[in-house]
């Protein structure tokens, strides 16, 4: 029943991924069969040239038959390179039409996943389990049915040969096929702990490459080591076990094909003394017994193979089933113009035991600015995660123009926001590609103005090979703050008609940060905006403030009224502010 | 560096294991010896069924030792297999552990020129390569040899026919060397593609919330599929030039195989030449063929794996190419190695630093710091300031070595510093870089990354660090496990942990990197009010009031030079830039009413 269902997830997998490839599939059967009938008859030519040579033949009849033999190899070894190509070429679009869905999978999850796995465990499984499949599927099904084919036609001329001979082979490639059946069953959890220990590493390795200068400063590389040498410890002892199992196949495999060489020995000596066999026959049953060899060995190469496959398969199919926790809505569009952000009764925690937001009611008219302002832990950037629909609240509703977000699909709602969040990250790719995020329609002036208007003309001017200039760890460096005005630079590049800035100029100096500011205000112009910040100055153009605190409506009211009001909340904070330089 | 020729990688990696290295050969030497016996009984049965003398007695000895031959193989199999698996292991494990620690020792900030996920591909793939290098090295040898004593054997029988065997496997050997010098080429393009796509993956899973954010998740998928095009081109054509020198050593085999059977026609004939002698000779041609076809192959390979070793060589910096198989422990087995805290020595304590002409430029954008000049006494606060791309972050990385200085010179207490790199570590210098890092450990391992858990010094830390009340908060306090990067604490607490580990290190010098992008002014207030107490000298770059009004003195970064330095009164009077960068400041506050400062109070808590 799980060998059943085993089998029919493979089916499903390879019929999804090689449709598109069924035409090389079909070439590489024929190529396939090709080699197997070359295979099958070498030997047959071999054993005539005994036979006739023994039997004092013509020297041009031997000739000839080494002639073929020759021409067969060399036939065959064409094959072998036309194999290659097809088959690598099939794997390799298979497998990248499989990472591309893994990637774009990974891109449909939400936070709650990425911020459980790093990125070197995420590259080891979108790229690492996948290059395991490489052989699966250009090779696996192709190769069980032809090398099952081969034995099959050399049982079954051993068989027409001599009977007895036929039969006893037959039991020993039987017991040969059972018995690696068997020893690759339990070793498929085995290499799934592998591949899992293999990530591990590779996520360890990601995470403190990441923090060099941290680990650097803190003279701290002895204890990175000792970590090394810990995760080492344990994929060591895993991959021991995993690959003994695999040693373990070979072993059997061979022994018992030995086994059934000695058997075939045995009956074809008793059989040539009665003069049933010619000496040519008997060494064409050597030569059969011998190649009965290979394709169970291939079959078993694929079947160790397929050990690692399926722990990869497992993994994969583990990933591809974690389904997005947000479903999606039916409706298209939201109304078109500024937005307005309507947020009743939210309440929201990232689990179910420690809520972060509570009964938050905020309404936001289209057009208007709104400053969000708190402690740290206060929830501020919570709250401008759920209006993407990072997450769905858990209780309340979230509407932007009046439509509750889970009413619309995701791509709808996304395509009019423009976030800033307070992380920026940066592609190994060109300046045009890092600020368009990859869109080839946005037109270079424009890009050069906008980086104009925040400054960075300069900066563009100066650039090796202007906008296609690479940034990132191969190209050229950014500070943080330069980072942080790109960052910013990205949403005046579309046209959202709701801005969130979650602390989108915390990194930069006093000048820069007005230049910025100045840049930001002119594109709230006539649309809807939230700021997070912990700075005064840049919630100073919000037309409404919001105070968080705990997770709860402190004060929320127009900014000049919370301001004016001497026993608000806010005129406080701005004391405390204001206290702070006189003391 | 340039790196060292493959062999004498090979040579010192053996002798890094050499007892596992010489079992390894050992077992398949064995190994060989008993795929040579088969043929032999073999070419014995036959001749006994073709003598015509009744030998019966012969055939079941024949069949016994067949049968005890299998036995043993198959047990030869499973020892020599545990060995070949321990041995690749620490071949492959010796040259990552290499890797990451002489990373760990270049300077920091400067010490990887590609993305993570390219230098994981280096780890990885060419890790491997360079294990699987190991593992052929000997193999082909001993299969070289019993290749040798195969020859002898056929020799002995027919000498004619013993050398037509031979010729091909020159043939092949000068092949194989020409075609290798291509197969280099393929290997390095296709090494390239895959350390690409790798790094696209890491980037783009490091970026998830922009992409979703911005929408762009298509596109950044098609861009993921031509970079994973590109790939396939490259190593496809890898793979069939591979296939295609396999292709030609396997045909130069057959062709001899076809010349033995030319010859044994007349002689078979004649019976000059046994069948028995025949099927030895079809037997070992395809010992013979494998070692030859397997030569090829390991010429080929030997050749990759200089790429590879290339690759490796690349992140090494300034390091001598053999430290990469450098003989270290593994500590694969037995007790892990003991954390020694740092030693605080006398004339550590730190009286006066001084920094001469301090020079460094980025390679890529040409920008950097020029001739700076520096000079912190003991128990004074020194603050950089200046705009964004004015080099204050790399001036305060290339005075601690972390970016590696193109000219000056530095004085601690008028000694001269020869490497800044390992001089300002810990007891000496203590950092906080300006965006720190954590690790996916528990809060307090982040904490001391190492050294000896000591209550009081921890619970000191990270009063300094004002991170007491976060501790309290979260559910396992000290031991909270923070997640990949520490995605679990906020922004603020990332910022403040990084201060406790800098704390926690009893340094004579502190230096902080912008602690205040995350920081609220009550937070900041608190935390500038426990670092200055006592005896501390720090450095730190900042653009706050509350740092610039503390300050002993204030040096003005302008395009990588020291536009002025002095006390705020000074700089305030002398400098048009520093009144600029303060008078933007007041500016936007007036706009807020009569508010000079321009922060909101935040106080402790977690965000996520």
């Amino acid at each position: 029943m799980r060998s059943w269902h085993t089998l029919s997830r493979y089916w499903r997998l390879l019929a999804y991924y090689l449709r598109p490839q069924s035409l090389r599939m079909g070439l590489l059967a024929l190529i396939l069969c090709g080699t197997i009938s070359i295979q099958i008859i070498t030997p047959l030519v071999a054993s005539r040239f005994i036979d006739r040579a023994t039997n004092g033949g013509m020297v041009e009849e031997l000739i000839v038959l080494a002639l073929l033999t020759m021409g067969l190899a060399l036939v065959g070894q064409g094959m072998a390179i036309v194999e290659t190509y097809i088959a690598e070429h099939v794997s390799w679009s298979a497998t990248n039409a499989l990472r591309a869905d893994i990637l774009a999978h990974l891109l449909r999850l939400e936070a709650t996943f990425h911020t459980a796995h790093t990125p070197g465990e995420l590259i080891e499984r979108a790229d690492g389990d996948v290059a395991t499949l490489a052989r699966f599927f250009s090779r696996f099904a192709i190769y069980i049915l032809g090398n099952g084919a081969l034995i099959l036609g050399v049982l079954g001329l051993l068989a027409y040969v001599n009977w007895r001979v036929g039969l006893g082979l037959s039991l020993f490639v039987g017991l040969a096929l059972i018995a690696m059946l068997r020893i690759r069953a339990s070793a498929t959890p085995l290499w799934v702990a592998e591949r899992q220990a293999s990530a591990d590493f590779y996520g360890f390795l990601g995470e403190y490459l990441s923090g060099l200068e941290d680990v650097r400063s803190s003279n701290a590389a002895a204890f990175v080591l000792r970590r090394c040498a810990e995760v080492m410890r344990s994929w060591l002892a895993i991959t021991r076990k995993a690959q003994m199992r695999g040693y373990a196949l070979v072993a059997s495999s061979q022994g018992l094909f030995a086994l059934g060489t000695i058997v075939a020995f045995a009956l074809s000596a008793v059989l040539f003394r009665d003069g049933t066999l010619t000496i040519g026959t008997v060494y064409l049953i050597f030569r059969y017994t011998e190649m009965l060899r290979e394709p169970t060995e291939q079959i078993r190469n694929e079947v160790q193979d397929l050990q690692q496959a399926d722990a990869s398969i497992a993994r994969i199919e583990a990933l591809l089933q974690i389904t997005p926790a947000l479903v999606e809505g039916t409706d298209s569009r939201l109304p078109p113009g500024p937005l307005a952000v309507e947020l009743d009764g939210v309440s929201f925690g990232y689990t179910q035991e420690s809520m972060v937001l509570h009964n938050i009611s905020v309404s936001l008219e289209p057009g208007r600015v709104l400053g969000v302002v708190g402690r740290t832990g206060s929830g501020k950037t919570t709250l401008t995660r759920l209006l993407p629909r990072f997450y769905d609240p858990s209780a309340g509703s979230v509407r932007l123009g009046g439509i509750d977000l889970r009413d619309v699909r995701l791509a709808a709602v996304r395509e009019r926001i423009g976030l800033v969040s307070q992380d920026v990250h940066l592609f190994n790719a060109s300046v045009r590609d890092n600020l368009t995020l990859f869109d080839d329609a946005v037109p270079d002036q424009q890009i050069g103005s906008v980086l104009e208007t925040l400054g960075l003309a300069d900066w563009l001017q100066k650039l090796p090979d202007g906008l296609n200039t690479m940034l990132g760890s191969s190209g050229i460096g950014l500070s943080a703050g330069e980072a942080q005005v790109l960052a910013c630079a990205r949403i005046f590049l579309r046209d959202p008609d709701l801005v969130i800035l979650d602390e989108a100029s915390s990194r930069l100096d006093p000048a820069t940060e007005r230049l910025v500011h100045t840049a930001l205000g002119r594109l709230l112009a006539g649309r809807t905006g939230i700021i997070v910040a912990h700075r005064l100055s840049t919630v100073a153009f919000a037309d409404d403030i919001l105070v968080l605190e705990d997770g709860q409506v402190r004060e929320y009211g127009p900014r000049p009224a919370l301001a004016a009001d001497p026993r608000s909340h806010f005129a406080g904070l701005l004391r405390v502010a204001l206290g702070e330089v006189s003391s | 560096m340039r790196p060292l020729p493959t062999w004498r990688y090979t040579l010192h990696m053996a002798r890094y294991a050499p007892w596992l290295y010489l079992l390894h050969t050992a077992g398949w030497s064995l190994m060989n010896v008993l795929s040579l016996a088969p043929g032999l009984i073999a070419k014995a049965f036959f001749d006994t069924l073709t003598s015509k003398a009744s030998l019966s007695d012969n055939i079941p000895m024949l069949l016994g030792l067949l049968g005890i031959l299998t036995i043993g193989r198959a047990a030869l199999w499973m020892g020599a297999g545990y060995v070949e698996i321990t041995f690749r292991f620490i071949m492959s494990g010796l040259v990552r552990r290499n890797l990451l620690r002489l990373v760990l020792d270049r300077p920091g900030a400067a010490a990887l020129p590609f993305s993570i996920g390219e230098a994981i591909s280096r780890f990885r793939d060419d890790g491997y390569e360079a294990e699987d290098n190991m593992d052929w090295s000997d193999e082909i040898i001993s299969q070289g040899l019993f290749a040798i004593v195969a020859f002898a054997i056929l020799l002995s029988i027919n000498v004619s026919m013993a050398l037509i065997v031979i010729v091909p496997t020159i043939v092949v050997s000068v092949v194989a060397q020409r075609a290798s010098v291509a197969l280099g080429r393929y290997r390095a393009a296709s090494s390239q593609a895959t350390s690409h796509v790798t790094g696209t993956i890491g980037d783009i899973v490091a970026a998830v919330q922009t992409v979703q954010a911005a929408g762009a998740e298509q596109r950044v998928v098609a861009h993921f599929q031509r970079l994973n095009e590109r790939r396939r081109s490259a190593i496809l054509a890898d793979r069939v030039v591979t296939q295609a020198v396999g292709a030609i050593t396997a045909n130069t085999v057959s062709i001899g195989t076809g010349l033995i059977m030319l010859l044994a026609a007349s002689i078979l004939r004649d019976g000059s030449l046994t069948v028995g002698d025949f099927v030895l000779f079809i037997a070992y041609l395809s010992f013979i063929a494998d070692f030859t076809n397997g030569l090829g192959q390991y010429l080929a390979h030997y050749r990759q794996t200089g790429v590879a070793f290339a690759r490796m060589d690349a992140m090494l910096g300034n390091a001598a190419p053999e430290q990469l198989v450098a003989h270290i422990p593994l500590h694969v087995h037995g007790p892990l190695p003991a954390l020694l805290p740092p030693i605080n020595r006398v004339n550590d304590r730190l009286a006066v630093l001084e920094a001469h002409k301090l020079s460094y430029h980025h390679p890529q954008s040409g920008r950097g710091i020029a001739a700076v000049d520096l000079r912190l006494q003991r128990g004074t606060l020194t603050i950089v300031t200046g705009r964004v791309g004015s080099g204050k972050t790399t001036l305060l990385r290339t005075l601690l070595g972390l970016l590696p200085a193109e000219a000056g010179e530095i004085r601690w207490n008028s000694q001269l510093v020869e490497d800044a790199a390992s001089f300002f570590v810990p007891p000496r210098c203590a950092y906080t870089a300006q965006v720190p890092r954590l690790f996916n450990e528990t809060l307090k391992q982040n904490i001391l990354l190492g050294l000896p858990a000591n209550p009081a010094l921890l619970d000191a830390a990270v009063w300094g660090a004002v991170l007491e009340h976060d501790v309290q908060a979260l559910p396992a306090g000290l031991e909270t496990l923070v997640g990949a990067g520490g995605v679990k604490l906020s922004g603020g607490q990332i910022q403040r942990t990084a201060a406790a580990r800098m704390l926690v290190r009893k340094a004579e010098l502190l230096v902080i990197d912008d602690l205040s992008s995350a920081l609220d002014v009550e937070t900041e207030r608190t935390l500038w009010d426990r670092l200055l107490t006592g005896d501390v000298t720090c450095l730190a770059v900042s653009h706050r009031r509350a740092a610039l009004s503390r300050a002993d003195q204030i040096i003005l970064l302008n395009d990588g030079r020291v536009e002025a330095q002095g006390t705020l009164d000074e700089l305030l009077a002398a400098s048009t830039e520093m009144q600029r960068l303060w008078a933007s400041e007041t500016d936007e506050t007036t706009t807020e009413g009569q508010l000079p400062e321009e922060r909101l109070p935040e106080y402790r808590g977690d965000r996520r």
